[in-house]
């Protein structure tokens, strides 16, 4: 067991942000989340500015309106904040220091150096933002992604339009067999998030699995028979990805979880299954959730109301 | 002759942003020891495009900034033009995706993925959209 950071109020006028957390376990992930309506200090807002490279700044600055620059500034800020806390080979991280890279596909990761020189990082940390909150997820030793999206979002086309377009066959039928068109649209989300979630694992960008080739589904949780090796426990729906258009190509090995946060949000998670464990035996994603305010408020919210499990197998902590 | 650090194109790209400028072409005098000649500058061409700006024809970038506006309920009186850059302007991925549905609907095109991912801008967008319309016809 790790410390937890309980809600704590302290301001932290340097920028190590205390005390450290060991890293994540495999099958663990830590998810830390802020609500920007919570930042309303200016000179708090200025500090997080400080911690930006110059390239990130700019970045910030070119996005139209204060709501959307402070939405890119708190993005940004929650990358560091939520890395440095991490000491890796018990080296104390200045969030400003870290160095950002895309990989191959551009997706962002975290360049470091290990005594050896460069190589790639243990920690892994994956981003998803809405107006109304910004989550980083954290791993070690596995891809993550993760996709946050709000329970009322409204989407501006015909959902089954759109679900014919981009979704695939089987999750078309599955949307259109729901009659109440409030249910539809939630789980038109929800199908949403996964499917963004497990793209941004991969992490080889849109293109390199379009939507309509690979098909989530959420089964409810029933005894399997005889030919299957897994049993899962009833009441446990379960997310599986099936490839549609590579059947060959694996996919068992990617775990996920869906749950509600905070009562407002749909939040997606996609993790490598851990290596060490039997192929196709699911163990579950053990997921820390926490809130903050970097340097001023951290709160432990997992295993609250404000995280409630929908699908995959999560165990919180 | 130019001297080798003087170049008649220069092309400055900045790595880390996918910042496009629409280029203006404007006649720059460069100086080379003493004599001057006129030569045409591209100003800040993002280096994966040499195009002129004035592919898209501009009933075709009001047409896309009507969309976006719309899929992102941006404010009356943002602006909105061929430079604005998607992400800018607070979309997410979904809105991205919308976005190119409404395009697609709306110019009775089809966009691949690939052609998707690469839309930064309202002006990619309407260079993408005239591109497959031509193909089209």
């Amino acid at each position: 067991m790790f410390p937890f950071i309980q809600k704590m109020l302290s301001f932290q006028r340097s920028f190590s942000v205390s005390p450290s957390l060991q890293l994540p376990s495999p099958m663990e992930t830590h998810l830390w989340f802020v609500v920007p309506d919570e930042f309303k200090s200016v000179s708090l807002l200025n500090q997080y500015m400080e911690l930006l490279s110059p390239c990130e700044k700019e970045n910030v600055l070119s996005m139209r309106g204060e709501q959307l620059q402070k939405q890119a500034l708190l993005a940004r800020t929650l990358v560091r904040t939520t890395i440095a806390r991490y000491q890796i080979n018990n080296r104390v991280v200045d969030p400003r220091s870290l160095k950002f890279k895309r990989n191959v596909h551009g997706k962002p990761e975290l360049e470091w150096e290990s005594d050896g020189g460069q190589c790639p990082s243990p920690l892994h940390f994956n981003i998803s933002h809405t107006s109304s909150l910004i989550a980083c997820g954290v791993t070690v030793n596995s891809s993550i992604g993760i996709d946050i999206e709000e329970k009322q979002r409204k989407i501006k086309n015909n959902i089954l339009a759109f679900a014919r377009r981009y979704f695939s066959l089987h999750e078309v039928e599955h949307l259109s067999a729901i009659s109440d068109s409030e249910v539809q649209r939630q789980e038109f989300v929800k199908l949403w998030t996964l499917k963004e979630a497990y793209v941004k694992a991969l992490g080889r960008g849109f293109s390199a699995a379009p939507f309509k080739t690979f098909t989530i589904c959420i089964k409810n949780g029933f005894r399997r028979g005889f030919d299957h090796a897994d049993v899962l426990e009833s009441g446990a729906p379960e997310v599986v990805v099936e490839s549609s258009d590579r059947p060959e190509r694996l996919t068992n090995n990617w775990q996920f979880g869906l749950f509600e946060l905070v009562s407002s949000h749909y939040a997606a998670v996609c993790m490598e299954k851990d290596k060490t464990s039997d192929a196709g035996m699911s163990v579950p994603i053990r997921l820390n959730v926490r809130k903050t305010i970097p340097f001023v408020e951290d709160e432990c919210i997992s295993g609250t109301d404000a995280v409630v499990p929908i699908a995959g197998l999560i165990e919180q902590f | 002759m130019a001297a080798s650090t003087n170049s008649l194109i220069s092309m400055q790209s900045r790595s880390g942003m996918a910042a496009s400028r629409i280029c203006s072409l404007k006649p720059v005098s460069l100086s080379n020891q003493g004599r001057s000649f006129l030569s045409f500058g591209f100003r800040s061409m993002p280096a994966r495009s040499l195009r002129v700006s004035c592919a898209a024809k501009p009933e075709t970038v009001e047409k896309v900034c009507e969309i976006v506006k719309k899929q992102l309920a941006l404010a009356e009186g943002t602006p909105v033009n061929g430079e604005s850059k998607f992400s800018a302007l607070g979309a997410d991925s979904l809105d991205t995706v919308e976005i190119v549905m409404g395009l697609e609907e709306a110019f009775g095109i089809s966009v691949e993925e690939e052609s998707a991912q690469s839309i930064a801008t309202v002006q990619d967008a309407a260079d993408l959209i005239e591109k497959l319309v031509e193909k089209k016809d």
